[in-house]
């Protein structure tokens, strides 16, 4: 039991932080697009996430909580040196809130104001997630190299965040948003297999062990589905986004899925690369695990929690299927 | 959250009502684990030390630690009242600003009903509060009083000005005996001031805060009972009771953020009351970067409230668009229509 409860711990945290890049990041990316549509179109893409994006944030608050509750040691070393990152998420993503209500609710000279706070609160918090991703993968060392890398990767996510973004638009709306967010995800796509590259280089970089990992034969073999289905994605994706008329014929989603599965993959790859760490090269998920006794306390909590939240998630999307319309109080 | 915000027409009647109630469960649900952790960090219970590390012993005992009880209640309370305020002085602004409708004075009724019942029930629940603390954490009561010496039949300190260096309340004004009354429900019980502890929390601000959060409460009271007194009596509120009112729409703010300081502020120099030192665990940021970040957060935070307050002032002067056909025309003064 006190074997297993760190591993379940892991790896509720790691679907937690999966589950919100893949949720939060679409609502995030619509954030950051939101300047490149006409006044309408800004409350069309408004409404398409309107109902969601309090949900997909519960995520990260899920996965920073179980970090904080089962592996206390990690926390700590994670978050000080993720100290101002952290904030500017924080800022970006109160500023998010904030404007979601007030860019109708306040008067109305003031909604330009508040749909470009919505967009920079977008932009910092995925630029800051940026940064924290890079810091993690080199080790939270905060030298010259980790931070050159940091920079890099806080460049290249928010095109991953714009892709889901504009693929969830695919989704929700038609006509001539269909057709700009289609183009928007034409743009984004080189900087987000980009960013995809470098991060996939950089790990094995860091360490010579996981360098080991991933090229010593015959392990390598069975790694290959991982590059060669993200690969296939992007190519999937490069193909259809050139084809405006399989997208109009109702194939829209395939973007979103096809984003899905690198995401996945991404995720896999990243728990292959540095299991057991939990701090990259200096503290093992059970070293940083909270005593036996508190993580059986706090499974019981997971156990009721995360289902619901997954529950809940699943029947969001199912009341509010379809294509998006105009958000209503009543 | 999304469902009941805006699923009304989406789901079933009941669905709706139940993803209601799952927002209201959901928000005492967190505040009771939130006041749980809070108050262990006042009142520690339930654990052991082994090697510097702190292990759970008893989670009954770590969440049902000794000022929890009270700490939720209190902050239960605190947050019906503040929403009471909130909806009673909303709703008095529109009637002063004649955009009314027959929802509007029902609103209005429910939440003066409301405060006149929850607080006296706050101020009972305040005081037995205040008792538990005293027995557990006897320092922050010294500095809420500041009391510098040990005494019996200590006088309150209604107003006045703590000074830290000479160890003395300037200009202050006393009521005889009763801090002791209050504290030790005795006219001669002893009160252990300030002098006689090893570390106390700063006492100026502990005083002030104590101060503008009963002050508030007092206030809530008069004014819940005067507009219950004037409902009874001639079915609706004065012009007068309704400036106060609406004057008092953010005053569980006030009082909740107040009292916030004073158990916080209160619990120093402890992050775990008599265990763990806040200095002792402060991350090693540089100054700059934990002043630079608080005082964003802080200016973030006042820019949003200004945005909320401006906004709440738009929102209220529209008119319910749903009771538009049997309310008044904008602009028509209802006030004392009820006479």
């Amino acid at each position: 039991m006190s074997e297993a409860l760190p591993l379940f711990f892991v790896s509720a945290m790691g679907l937690s932080l999966l589950l919100y890049v893949i949720l939060d990041g679409f609502d995030l990316g619509v954030g950051m697009l939101l300047p490149f549509g006409t006044d309408a179109e800004k409350d069309t893409m408004i409404a398409s996430i309107g109902p969601f994006w309090d949900a997909n944030e519960t995520w990260i608050v899920m996965g920073v909580g179980v970090l904080l509750i089962a592996f206390p040691k990690a926390h700590g070393i994670i978050l000080t040196s993720l100290y101002i990152p952290v904030t500017i998420m924080l800022v970006g993503l109160i500023l998010r809130g904030a404007a979601f209500d007030f860019r109708v609710k306040s008067a109305d000279h003031r909604q330009p104001m508040w749909n470009k706070l919505f967009a920079l609160g977008s932009l910092m918090a995925s630029m800051a997630q940026g940064w924290m991703l890079g810091a993690y993968i080199t080790g939270l060392t905060g030298d010259a190299v980790s931070v050159a890398f940091s920079i890099l990767i806080s460049l290249t996510l928010p095109a991953l965040y714009i892709m889901l973004g504009g693929a969830w638009l695919l989704i929700k709306t038609e006509d001539e948003l269909f057709d700009k967010a289609a183009h928007w995800c034409r743009l984004a796509l080189p900087p987000m297999a980009f960013a995809l590259l470098l991060v996939s280089i950089a790990t094995p970089l860091v360490s010579a062990e996981i360098a080991d990992r991933w090229f010593k034969l015959p392990d390598a073999i069975g790694l290959l589905p991982i590059p060669m289905s993200c690969a296939l994605a992007i190519l999937g994706m490069d193909w259809m986004l050139r084809r405006p008329k399989v997208l109009h014929a109702g194939y829209g989603w395939f973007i979103f899925v096809a984003l899905m599965v690198i995401c996945l993959m991404a995720a896999i790859g990243l728990a292959y690369s540095i299991y057991p760490d939990i701090v990259i090269g200096r503290m093992t998920l059970w070293e940083a695990a909270a005593a036996t006794e508190s993580l059986q306390f706090i499974f019981w909590g997971a156990i009721v929690t995360l289902p619901a939240i997954l529950g809940y998630t699943v029947y969001v999307h199912r009341v509010f299927s379809g294509k998006a319309t105009e958000l209503s109080y009543e | 959250m999304g469902i009941m915000l805006f699923g009304k027409q989406r789901v079933s009647n009941r669905t709706h009502l139940i993803s209601t109630f799952l927002v209201a469960f959901g928000t005492s649900l967190s505040a009771f684990w939130i006041l749980a952790l809070n108050s262990w960090m006042h009142t520690p219970a339930g654990y052991t030390i082994e090697e510097g590390q702190f292990f759970a012993e008893s989670w009954s005992a770590i969440i049902f630690n000794p000022s929890f009880p009270y700490r939720f209640t209190h902050m239960m309370l605190a947050s019906l009242l503040t929403a009471a305020f909130l909806v009673a002085g909303v709703c008095a602004w529109r009637i002063r600003q004649g955009v009314d409708g027959p929802a509007t004075k029902m609103v209005l009724k429910s939440g003066i009903y409301t405060a006149a019942m929850i607080i006296p029930l706050q101020i009972l629940a305040g005081d037995l509060h205040g008792l538990n603390t005293l027995e557990h954490q006897p320092a922050k009561v010294a500095a809420m009083e500041a009391v510098w010496e040990t005494e019996r039949g200590a006088g309150f300190t209604l107003i006045g000005l703590p000074d830290e260096d000479a160890r003395e309340t300037h200009f202050a004004i006393k009521i005889p005996y009763a801090a002791s009354l209050i504290l030790t429900h005795e006219l001669d019980g002893e009160v252990k001031g300030l002098n006689d502890f090893d570390a106390h929390p700063p006492v100026a601000p502990v005083f002030w805060s104590f101060r503008v959060m009963t002050g508030v409460g007092t206030l809530m009271l008069l004014v819940s009972w005067w507009g219950v007194w004037q409902l009874f009596r001639r079915g609706a509120l004065s012009g007068l009771a309704l400036s106060v009112v609406s004057w008092m729409t953010f005053s569980g703010w006030v009082a909740s953020v107040a009292g916030w300081y004073v158990t916080e502020i209160g619990r120093q120099p402890w992050i775990v009351q008599g265990l763990v030192s806040t200095a002792d665990v402060v991350a090693q940021h540089p100054t700059a970067t934990l002043s630079g970040t608080l005082f964003g957060y802080v200016g973030l935070y006042l820019a949003l409230m200004i945005a909320y307050m401006k906004a709440l002032r738009i929102m209220a002067l529209k008119p319910a668009r749903l009771l538009e056909e049997d309310s008044n025309p904008i602009g028509t003064p209802l006030v004392g229509a009820a006479t």
